[in-house]
């Protein structure tokens, strides 16, 4: 049993950590899009369509969005079973929160900081690298926790849809089998999972606030 | 003296809920180089916005803004870019950047170019050297004082070696302490660089101790526009709204015979005793009813409200009209 759980822990592990890595990394520039666009007069319905297509990607219950995605998982992941298959559900869940929660820091840059880099003379690129990363990097990394410990919640939903992990391992021998020590258990692991990534997330966060 | 900017017919107008609202109305305004010029006017009077304009951080519904020989209305964005650089700008409030120390922040404009490490850090250092940083450079912005981020805005501002500097309520945030100083500063990099400033504030001790021209808005419009001494006799005439002066003058304060008269000193007159000189040649009586002297950047500036009562009270007032900047009879 014991070999069981560790199993299923290092899954959830790995389904979170690449499905997070992978948010971070589009949404962060999707948060970017939406900031950017929001802003220009020139843009203004391609930022309501994007901002109209992050919405809804967020209010489909994840449960739901799994099973819609069922045909392009296949096709893109080749199954729709396993941690892989999951990953790819995750991050296709993730990667809207993630740039909502990452536009909103950039809206929370006051806009005296954004005048002063224009008035200096900066181009596009540089205001993303050098000022809207950087000004924003603590909120950043506290939005990247958050990230973290709702994907830690939606590998358990994958879970019940085949996905392996805690979440499976939960349902397989506690729910059908009634062996409830193991739901206990798992139950356990993933609420540990969430107090490290918290605690390091807001250590982190702190870190680089000035 | 060439001129650094000119601006013609320059026109700003918002959309609100309440309509078009006119910001800017027909400003037009030449500043020669190495100047510093102040831009006063009520709050909502456009001030702001006309600075803003300066380096089209606000875009402008009609007009010319030529600066350095080029209409900058008419730049494309990579010329607006660039043309920036050579503009500095402090903001009212510093907008620093949060995380990155004095010396990050100082450095910043000139990494953005390209400039390499080592004079980059040369460069920074004498400008902070100047601006009295040097201790200071590994502290972020919210552990400085107020004076210490304006500085460390102003040295930001400065290490691109701007042709023109626009200051945005400079004084605002500060106490009168360090206002003194950052004004001290700023009367010190004009006369060491030869810089132009464009200043907007509400603080007369900015004006007074800074400032060559004075640019008066009311309501959009630039009601004035003129060497500062010339604004100070403007607001002892009472002609500036909202600066007046603290007398209000009424038939009352002169005798039955006698004149009231609002006399006005410029310059090194202010240390001459004409007007015991001359009333005592004519034997006339002259009572003190109010006075006041500022001392301007250029000079002193004195204002006097006087009765004047005596047989050749007319005299009087035609020897003294001579020997004084401006004299006239106020009921």
């Amino acid at each position: 049993m014991a070999g069981e759980i560790l199993k299923a822990t290092l899954e959830t592990l790995y389904m979170v950590i690449v499905s997070g890595l992978l948010a971070t990394l589009f949404g962060i520039p999707l948060g970017v899009c939406l900031y950017l666009l929001s802003k220009s007069v020139k843009f203004r319905n391609l930022y309501i369509v994007l901002d109209l297509i992050v919405n809804v990607f967020r209010s489909i219950p994840f449960i739901i969005l799994v099973l819609l995605l069922i045909p392009v998982t296949k096709n893109v992941m080749g199954t729709i079973i396993g941690p892989n298959a999951a990953i790819f559900n995750l991050t296709i869940a993730a990667i809207p929160f993630m740039g909502r929660l990452s536009e909103n820091s950039f809206n929370g840059i006051p806009r005296g900081i954004i005048d002063s880099s224009d008035s200096m003379g900066l181009n596009r690129s540089q205001l993303i690298l050098r000022v809207l990363i950087p000004e924003t990097l603590p909120e950043q990394i506290g939005n990247v926790t958050v990230l973290l410990i709702n994907l830690v919640t939606y590998t358990a939903i994958a879970g019940a849809v085949g996905a392996g992990g805690l979440g499976q391992l939960a349902i397989n021998y506690g729910y059908y089998r009634f062996q409830w020590d193991v739901v206990l258990y798992a139950v356990i692991v993933l609420v540990s999972i969430s107090q490290v990534l918290q605690f390091t997330g807001g250590r982190l966060s702190r870190f680089f606030r000035r | 003296m060439t001129l650094i900017l000119a601006v013609n017919n320059l026109n700003l107008s918002f959309e609100d809920k309440t309509g078009r609202r006119k910001i800017l109305d027909n400003v037009s305004f030449s500043v020669e180089e190495g100047q510093i010029v102040g831009i006063v006017g009520l709050s909502g009077a456009g001030k702001t916005s006309l600075l803003r304009t300066l380096n089209l951080l606000q875009p402008v519904d009609s007009g010319e803004i030529h600066f350095d020989g080029k209409n900058i209305v008419s730049l494309r964005e990579d010329e607006i870019r660039k043309m920036r650089k050579k503009i500095g700008v402090v903001f009212q409030s510093f907008n620093l950047f949060r995380n990155r120390t004095v010396l990050q922040n100082i450095a910043f404009p000139l990494k953005i170019q390209g400039m390499d490490s080592k004079s980059v850090k040369k460069k920074v250092l004498e400008i902070a050297g100047e601006l009295g940083l040097n201790h200071r450079l590994r502290a972020y912005p919210s552990q400085l004082s107020g004076g210490e981020q304006q500085r460390a805005a102003i040295a930001r501002a400065l290490v691109m070696d701007p042709r023109m500097i626009l200051l945005d309520e400079p004084t605002s945030a500060l106490d009168p302490k360090t206002t003194g100083r950052i004004l001290d500063l700023v009367v010190e990099l004009n006369r060491r660089h030869s810089m132009t400033f464009i200043v907007v504030t509400h603080d007369m001790d900015v004006i007074k101790k800074t400032c060559d021209k004075v640019a008066y808005l009311e309501n959009g419009k630039l009601e004035f526009y003129g060497p500062a001494h010339e604004f100070f006799v403007k607001i002892e005439k009472n002609e500036v709204r909202d600066f007046g002066t603290p007398l209000e003058i009424n038939g009352r304060l002169a005798g039955k015979e006698g004149k009231l008269l609002r006399v006005l000193f410029w310059g090194n007159r202010t240390h001459e005793p004409v007007m015991w000189k001359v009333s005592k040649e004519l034997d006339v009586s002259i009572n003190i009813l109010y006075g006041k002297i500022e001392e301007l950047k250029h000079g002193p500036f004195g204002a006097m409200i006087i009765s004047v009562e005596g047989k050749q009270q007319e005299m009087f007032i035609e020897r003294l009209r001579n020997s004084v900047y401006s004299l006239e009879e106020v009921v």
